[in-house]
């Protein structure tokens, strides 16, 4: 069997004579970068027809008008209709502002609870271990069926309400998941609970990157725990925590799972977020120019999310 | 075979190597394609290429109507031996989804089993074959009424082997312990539910979803108050919806109802701490099994307001790989007598035969009489013919989230009324 690659010597021969690339070498180098390009045809096609395909279709069927008669068909040209029609229909404000009040709970609470998390379990051991399992166990969860747990546990007659009243926190059951400001903020909370084992993987990774050295050196300077915390941890998964913001926000922006379980946007259109709006409009409504535009709308918002973490990404890099 | 010099091999190899790397790249990529292609297909095909299989598409979750699909699968293939039934369960909310998207790509089921009110948009999306010819031979055509035929522009794509709709369960225990009749009228269901209260049980339950359900059920609330989708009015919107509210505040409904599909409103009442329930005559089933007090129905006592009569429409899809085959299904199941009374038996689905309507297991039943007299004394279209095709789905959603927004207290009946009206006008305009 021949190994390496056998017109490399021929190559290294040439090179001392100082005549450069040749033009069989240049041939022989494309035909090995070409080789190498058709590895990546596999995840290319995926990407292409997974996601451009969709995104374009997407965009084309925001300017069409597409109905539950005409999606197999052929799509007639409107421009901008579908945007004006939602932004005339009254449910995109609304949809926004529980879209950016959800994205803030879920974004704040994800991460925090997340950095949390993952000091508390950074040092190894049985209860960590267990307790890291217990992590992946419910971030590798269905969205459905977490949902669904959690609608009957805030219940009037759930788990949490039956606490809130034997512990005489409260005398009536609290409105979790029907009032129409707790509503989206139990949704929102659900949702980062959801979140939290994945951002505590990646933080705790990020944690166990900091050589012990440094915090020997800090305790040999005086540190406390909670100056550990503040002067050595969260300076180090800075760089992390930006990454992971991006991610829990474009998480939180894009929730639809929990709210179609828990409470189908009610009570009313009280918890109707973007993508939920769309979905509405796309899937139950059958209009699926309307819930397009809304989606493209939803897109562009998450675009610009990361137009700012690109840019805030190279500033660090460049500091 | 011309040998060729030792020298010449490295670069064979080289070949040959980038060769196989070629191909084994192409290798992954048809896999990759072959594997995108096999996950499109399988969620959108139902139908065996097998001609002796039919494949059915229903949302049925409760064990009541399950059996029924069950038992009509082992009479058809009783019937029909070496023939094959797949029966195939797809959530209530992707039934249609699934179906649109399945006819795009030219597939679908053989069967389906569809929410009656869906009839216009699943037709117009050409997921339904028309099946007049077969309908117009058939012989026992004339045992039914019209309204069970679903026609979208002038051809019929479903026929509802049975018929549905909402009555009144009532806590007999509970009624006798106050000393009072089942009501017959708003007036008797608003003081019973006030006595239910005061001595510490709940009013009633219904399901404030907001979506077609809550439509549904919210519809004979609405129309008692005078409210009809010919000439909508806020005025009347108002009243109804106020009504509602009003027994939310009251205590006589929970407010987390507005959370609650048509299945768990039951389910609370067959606990047995509720005087009544707005629920369907599918929950025979699920009260005998459940219930452990002495029930009752009667009509919705909802004075002249109205009742839909719904129910599950059963047509043949438009890209079946067996329409014959599933006709003879559809024939020796749905739409036969003896499989009408067994959906009856198994899950109290009323008839909409007229023989199999006037058999004696029908009129004799206590708890489907009630539901019989409504569908004469209340019943209406469903949906309503006021609706235009095109826009059922729209107006379906748009009173559902008024529905819920007063039973949840997002908005006040006013409020609540005049933003549905201001949505209902355009959508209503034929």
């Amino acid at each position: 069997m021949t190994t390496g690659n056998p017109s490399m010597p021929t190559a290294v021969a040439k090179r001392p004579g100082g005549g450069g690339t040749t033009p069989s070498r240049n041939l022989r180098r494309w035909g090995r970068g070409k080789g190498r390009l058709l590895y990546v045809l596999p995840a290319a096609v995926f990407l292409a027809v997974l996601s451009f395909f969709p995104l374009i279709q997407l965009i084309r069927m925001s300017v069409s008008s597409v109905t539950a008669a005409t999606l197999n068909g052929s799509w007639d040209f409107t421009g901008l209709a579908n945007f004006n029609a939602g932004l005339q229909q009254g449910d995109l404000s609304r949809a926004f502002f529980n879209t950016v009040i959800f994205v803030i709970v879920v974004t704040v609470l994800g991460l925090v609870g997340g950095l949390a998390a993952a000091i508390a379990l950074r040092h190894s051991g049985r209860i960590s271990a267990l307790l890291l399992g217990i992590m992946v166990f419910v971030w590798a969860l269905p969205p459905v069926v977490n949902g669904s747990v959690w609608k009957f546990l805030l219940g009037d007659s759930g788990l949490i309400n039956g606490l809130i009243q034997a512990t005489g926190m409260a005398d009536k059951p609290v409105p979790f998941l029907y009032d129409e400001h707790f509503a989206l903020i139990s949704v929102a909370l659900v949702n980062s609970w959801a979140i939290i084992p994945f951002n505590a993987l990646v933080f705790r990774a990020a944690v166990l990157g900091i050589p012990a050295e440094t915090f020997e050196a800090a305790q040999l300077d005086g540190a406390g725990p909670w100056q550990e915390i503040r002067h050595v941890l969260l300076p180090a998964v800075r760089p992390t925590s930006l990454v992971l913001a991006v991610l829990t926000v474009v998480y939180a922006f894009r929730s639809f799972d929990f709210i179609y379980v828990m409470t189908y946007g009610g009570p009313g259109t009280s918890t109707n977020t973007l993508p939920f709006l769309g979905y509405l409009q796309a899937f139950v409504r059958f209009d699926y120019g309307l819930g397009s535009a809304t989606a493209v709308l939803t897109v562009l918002m998450v675009l610009v999310l990361a137009f700012v973490y690109a840019r805030s990404v190279r500033k660090e890099e460049n500091e | 075979m011309k040998l060729r010099p030792v020298s010449a091999l490295p670069a064979a190899g080289s070949h040959l190597l980038t060769r196989r790397k070629s191909l084994t790249a192409f290798g992954a990529a048809a896999a990759a394609a072959a594997l995108l292609l096999s996950g499109c297909g399988a969620g959108g095909t139902s139908s065996a290429a097998n001609s002796n299989e039919i494949t059915v598409w229903h949302y049925f979750s409760d064990p009541n109507q399950v059996k029924v699909m069950t038992d009509y699968a082992a009479t058809f293939e009783k019937n029909n031996p070496g023939k094959k039934v797949n029966n195939v369960y797809v959530p209530y909310d992707q039934l249609d989804s699934k179906l649109i998207a399945s006819a795009g790509a030219k597939s679908g089921p053989d069967v389906v089993v569809y929410n009656g009110s869906d009839a216009s948009t699943l037709a117009l999306a050409n997921t339904l074959a028309p099946i007049d010819d077969k309908w117009s031979s058939f012989a026992d055509k004339g045992q039914f009424p019209e309204t069970v035929v679903h026609q979208v522009n002038g051809k019929t794509y479903g026929i509802q082997g049975y018929v549905n709709l909402l009555g009144l369960w009532y806590n007999q225990d509970i009624l006798d312990s106050l000393g009072i009749q089942p009501p017959k009228t708003m007036a008797e269901l608003e003081d019973a539910m006030a006595k239910a209260t005061a001595a510490g049980h709940q009013g009633i339950t219904l399901s404030g979803l907001p979506q077609s359900q809550g439509e549904w059920q919210a519809y004979p609330w609405l129309s008692s108050a005078g409210f009809n989708y010919s000439s909508p009015d806020a005025a009347s919107l108002k009243k109804g919806l106020g009504t509602a509210q009003d027994w939310v505040n009251k205590g006589y409904l929970s407010k987390e109802a507005v959370t609650w599909d048509q299945t768990v409103p039951f389910q609370k009442f067959a606990a047995g701490d509720v005087a009544f329930a707005e629920n369907g005559n599918w929950q025979v089933g699920t009260a005998k099994s459940s219930a452990k007090f002495k029930y009752g129905v009667v009509p919705l006592p909802v004075d002249n307001g109205k009742v839909y009569l719904g129910g599950e429409a059963e047509g043949i899809g438009a890209y079946a790989k067996n329409p014959d085959l599933a006709w003879t299904y559809l024939q020796q199941t749905y739409l036969d007598k003896a499989g009408q009374l067994t959906a009856m038996q198994d899950a109290g689905s009323l008839p909409s035969r007229k023989d199999a309507a006037a058999d004696p297991s029908v009129t004799g039943n206590e708890l489907l009489k009630p539901f019989a007299d409504s569908i004469t004394s209340h019943g209406a279209t469903y949906p309503d013919q006021a609706v235009p095709a095109k826009n059922v789905a729209n107006v379906q959603l748009a009173v559902g989230q008024a529905w819920s927004s007063a039973l949840g207290g997002q908005s006040t009946p006013e409020d609540a009324a005049q933003a549905l009206v201001g949505k209902l006008t355009p959508l209503l305009q034929k």
